[in-house]
């Protein structure tokens, strides 16, 4: 993708004096600051009224963990191949269930040393996940499903909006379209532990999935971050608008009303989207109406039980 | 404080560090792909380590309240700071209220901040936390402590720099005089809240609760990531060190700086499975307390509000 056609939009830097709207900003905050507690016990009601959805019922700790692993085999696949060109090997890919091909990626040409260790490092930590689901699942672990980074990167900028059909975004072809790319994937892996957290029965797996999860969340921040300072607002938002579509809401763009660099994806309590697992595989398919067949990033569908 | 002193190059944006040239983990990453069957298996003693549904004794009695209140004294500490920090009053009174007892907060700020953007940022923590407080307060209802005596002055924060080693005695650390410094302040506290919670998750035992706290989790997360990358693109990455280190000291439990695991962008702050880390709530305490087995100090001299204390 040439990053033209992506009509970044440039949002002042982070070394700009500029005083900007900062000003109206505090005194709005002010009078949020003087809202009465009152407002949040409405809140708390709803949250509280939330029941277990009907399709969590039958799912057990497995079910979730191998859910996971296809999400941890697509990010650790999308990095590798970003940083080394090539992926996940051998005993990694692994398991029970159909074990597919991988297509796509390339080793993109950092020219920013800086943003080379950062891809660096979120391939260590997403290799590092896929190898402690695997262990920590044993035997019971799936095989690495069939996974598209080669044309589904172009089905989803069309989707979103970003280009034209006819047009292609590659997401290895430099590091702004590799942030991007990354873009696409931490915050739906958020949602997604934060919406499982509390599927999971087994204490030391809830303990893992928060560990995992707050892994994720420190990935997202940083990513979102680097995207605000170079002014990437405009893509990353039609990137979340159709994550949004897909799933169930539950997202929030990087510049919204009053704030250019919203580097938090959250609800009005600052709680972190959650996501069940259906409107991620919704994202990840790239259909809301894929369920049980797959599509986009899985073109054959996750491995396991939910899928 | 200036920031000569600890080696910080002020200029913001996407720097290149001068050590980040020659940093390249790409062969260490070759060689850890080849090797997927020996890490797989240090994985799993990792695992092994923990036992199946076992409650420590801190944790016997705790409720989800306790837990939640616990954490609340640290929703307080984080928008006191930003709030301060940004505007320079803090929460309204309406929001201080609670059981136990309700103390006063010493306070700096507000920031003169030069930089729009790192406003902005500050701007979208202190509207986060604000919140927490606010969520975590309905939840509770009655039940919600009062916010603690806090100590954000810079006489606090330089006894900390000092123990980091970042200042000699005598030298201050004052987190308003600059974007910067305050930055640095955030962090002190953000990847301590999200050891909390992901240290306290697992004790939780109502659903609701367990999904407001990954939501809470996941927002002090991405905070965390934020701060982190903002520090070591302006190259603060040996202040962040010392910071960790101290934490590490004073908790027991790892915590790594922006210059850790071979990289001088290492905005993560995980254990070798690339999970964060998790710790319990003494181990926090001594963090905010700066002590170990301090009964208080640090930033609640009254020690915090609560049964978990």
């Amino acid at each position: 993708m040439d990053l033209d056609e992506i009509d970044l939009q440039i949002a002042p830097s982070a070394s700009d004096p500029e005083p900007q709207e900062g000003t109206g900003r505090r005194s709005a905050l002010r009078r949020f600051g003087l809202r009465a507690a009152g407002t949040a016990a409405a809140i708390a009601a709803g949250l509280a009224a939330t029941a277990e959805p009907a399709e969590a019922q039958a799912i057990t700790d497995t079910n979730i963990l191998n859910f996971a692993l296809n999400l941890e085999y697509l990010e650790a696949e999308f990095y590798l191949r970003a940083v080394l060109g090539y992926g996940l090997q051998g005993s990694d890919t692994t398991g029970v269930g159909t074990p597919g091909i991988v297509t796509g990626g390339s080793a993109v040409p950092f020219t920013s040393q800086a943003i080379a260790q950062y891809a660096q490092v979120l391939a260590v930590d997403e290799l590092t996940h896929v190898r402690f689901l695997k262990t920590t699942l044993g035997a019971a672990a799936v095989a690495e499903p069939t996974i598209n980074l080669s044309t589904s990167f172009t089905t989803l900028a069309v989707a979103a909006g970003l280009i034209s059909p006819g047009q292609t975004f590659n997401p290895f072809a430099d590091q702004i379209s590799f942030l991007l790319g990354a873009f696409i994937f931490e915050d739906v892996g958020v949602t997604a532990y934060a919406g499982a957290a509390n599927l999971i029965s087994n204490p030391n797996y809830i303990e893992a999935a928060g560990g995992i999860l707050a892994t994720e969340a420190y990935h997202a921040g940083a990513i979102r971050t680097l995207l605000a300072n170079i002014g990437a607002g405009v893509a990353a938002n039609a990137i979340s608008n159709l994550r949004a579509t897909l799933g169930g809401g539950n997202d929030q763009g990087l510049v919204i009303p009053g704030q250019a660099y919203n580097f938090v994806a959250s609800d009005t309590n600052a709680l972190a989207f959650r996501r069940t697992t259906t409107q991620v595989l919704n994202i990840v398919y790239g259909s809301t109406t894929a369920i049980g067949t797959g599509g986009l990033f899985f073109p054959s569908g996750t491995n396991g039980a939910i899928r | 404080m200036a920031f000569d002193d600890i080696g910080i190059d002020a200029s913001l944006g996407l720097g290149e560090q001068a050590s980040a040239p020659g940093i390249d983990r790409r062969s260490t990453l070759r060689a850890l792909v080849a090797g997927a069957t020996t890490t797989a298996v240090a994985g799993t003693a990792a695992v092994g380590g923990l036992t199946l549904g076992s409650r420590p004794a801190w944790a016997q009695a705790a409720t989800d309240a306790d837990l939640f209140n616990f954490a609340l004294n640290f929703e307080y500490l984080g928008a006191e700071y930003y709030l301060r920090g940004l505007t320079g009053q803090g929460l309204s009174a309406s929001l201080l209220t609670g059981t136990g007892t309700q103390g006063p907060v010493i306070a700096g700020g507000p920031v003169p901040f030069q930089s729009a953007a790192i406003a902005q940022y500050v701007q979208r923590l202190a509207v986060d936390e604000l919140a927490h407080v606010q969520f975590i307060r309905a939840v509770l209802g009655p039940a919600a402590i009062a916010e603690p005596a806090i100590n954000l002055s810079v006489a606090n924060w330089s006894t900390l720099a000092i123990a980091a080693g970042l200042l000699v005695p005598g030298q201050t650390f004052n987190p308003y005089a600059s974007d910067i410094g305050f930055l640095l302040g955030a962090y002190v506290l953000e990847d301590v809240c999200v050891t909390a919670l992901a240290g306290a998750a697992r004790y939780l035992t109502n659903p609701n609760d367990l999904a407001a706290a990954a939501g809470l989790l996941g927002v002090e997360g991405y905070q965390a990531g934020g701060i982190r990358t903002l520090l070591a693109n302006v190259g603060a990455g040996a202040a962040t060190d010392a910071i960790s280190a101290l934490r590490a000291r004073l908790s027991g439990v790892g915590d790594n700086g922006t210059l850790a695991n071979g990289v001088a962008y290492n905005f993560v702050n995980t254990d070798t499975n690339a999970l964060a880390f998790r710790r319990t709530p003494r181990q926090v305490l001594n963090i905010a307390y700066g002590a170990v087995n301090a009964p208080a100090g640090g930033f609640f001299p009254s020690g915090v509000n609560g049964n978990i204390r």
